[in-house]
């Protein structure tokens, strides 16, 4: 068997599966890994592979035993509805939010409210969902204050949050978005407390099968996956 | 000389049958999959953390989202194991970058060492016994290779800090880490 021909890329794949390239390199990795070809792409996905199941049996030298109330409360909270659904108002569809939110996104997005999402909000995906025939409106009440509303349509692949009058997060720590779908929650963008405040509007350009809009409290720039609890949450069902 | 043990006692089968069922929402097999992992996680998370309140914290996330996610899980990708300690990780080192505590941890307790925590050890027979395997190999790596480890998987440095810190170039370290797993994994005989 020949050597796959970039030492490189694959000198760097004990790194990648030991979690040791910074964050800022990992997407240079991946786009390299994907580009490569097969036999190398092989070759680095065998050793990341090879790391994992060695420092998963590693495991076993560093192993204390948790505290017993750990276990106690993980099988409450997953026993127990883990989140508290806002409670969705009793009205249909109505063209005042619809109104608001279009107003909102103009307003706002002309002042370039600083939201980290993904793609820059379009005026024309807000355009398009407002427009699109199956558009719904979901809404509910922050506990700690205030209002989220996302307007959707499943066929636009894309809604529109709003939120008004939502407390600003605690300082050093952002909101984050997350759209739960079937493959668990995934990062819809993060606002700071500059960004929530009074109003905010955001668009969110891939629905994907999610079936819910999760927010929690995360450290600043957001986190991989949720490390908080949901505080809120909009069913997109 | 280290002769290899055959292969470690990970129920992987067994893991793998209560990871499918978590993934339908069954409480009882998730009890299950914690007691049968919770030592390893909630360690490497204490190793990796260094805080004893924190790493309650993190072991309480990585588990809520091995519920929420357990059907992510790819047998043909990897051991269930390989999936939740990589999880687990991940988490831990996630926590460390973003308190960015490494500075402080590293003045409060110095260039720490793949040591064995000496109490609250779990008691498992096996845990005990894979333990022992354990330690014997990462003795037999050299110092280097060991400390290439420490600070990359426990402390959390990126490999070009631990180039730095050890005053040695990138392909070293990556060589270095290269090395280690490759002697753990033929001491331990990882196929």
């Amino acid at each position: 068997m020949t050597e796959p021909t970039d030492p490189d890329l694959i000198a760097l794949a004990t790194p990648y599966a030991l979690h040791a390239v910074p964050e800022s390199e990992l997407a240079d990795i991946e786009r390299q890994v994907g580009a490569a070809p097969p036999a190398v792409a092989q070759a680095f996905a065998d050793e990341v592979r090879a790391v994992r199941e060695t420092m998963a049996v590693v495991s076993a030298a560093t192993a204390v035993e948790p505290p017993e109330a750990l276990r106690d409360r993980l099988l409450t909270e997953v026993s127990t509805a883990p989140v508290v659904e806002l409670r969705r108002k009793a009205r249909p569809w109505r063209t005042t939010i619809l109104a608001a939110a279009a107003a909102l996104v103009i307003g706002l997005g002309a002042l370039g409210v600083g939201l980290a999402l993904r793609p820059a909000p379009s005026p024309s995906t807000a355009e398009q969902v407002f427009a699109a025939p199956d558009v719904r409106t979901v809404s509910g009440q922050i506990a700690t204050g205030g209002t989220a509303t996302v307007v959707f349509s499943r066929e636009r692949n894309a809604g529109v949050l709003v939120m008004n009058n939502v407390a600003p997060p605690a300082p050093g720590t952002v909101y984050q978005m997350w759209l739960i779908g079937d493959k668990g929650p995934e990062s819809a963008g993060t606002m700071d407390a500059k960004a929530v405040a009074p109003s905010t509007t955001a668009v969110l350009p891939d629905l994907g099968s999610s079936r819910a809009l999760a927010f929690t409290v995360e450290p600043p720039g957001g986190s991989a996956q949720p490390t908080g609890p949901v505080f809120a949450q909009l069913s997109l069902a | 000389m280290l002769t290899p043990v055959a292969r470690l006692p990970v129920v992987t089968t067994e893991l793998d049958a209560l990871l499918r069922q978590v993934a339908r929402r069954d409480v009882e097999a998730f009890a299950s999959f914690y007691d049968q992992t919770r030592a390893r996680v909630f360690g490497l998370v204490t190793r990796v953390l260094r805080d004893p309140g924190y790493s309650e914290e993190t072991t309480q996330d990585i588990y809520i989202q091995v519920w929420r996610t357990a059907d992510s899980y790819d047998p043909v990708a990897g051991s269930p194991l390989a999936w939740l300690m990589t999880l687990a990780h991940r988490r831990a080192v996630d926590r460390v970058r973003s308190e960015q505590a490494a500075s402080a941890r590293e003045s409060r307790y110095g260039a720490a060492n793949v040591d064995l925590p000496s109490d609250h050890v779990a008691d498992s027979v096996i845990l005990r016994d894979e333990r022992r395997q354990v330690a014997d190999c990462l003795g037999s790596l050299t110092d280097a290779q060991r400390e290439a480890i420490q600070l990359a998987y426990y402390d959390g440095l990126t490999y070009a800090q631990v180039s730095e810190r050890l005053s040695a170039n990138l392909a070293t370290i990556k060589s270095r880490m290269r090395d280690a797993i490759r002697g753990l994994r033929k001491c331990l005989g990882i196929p």
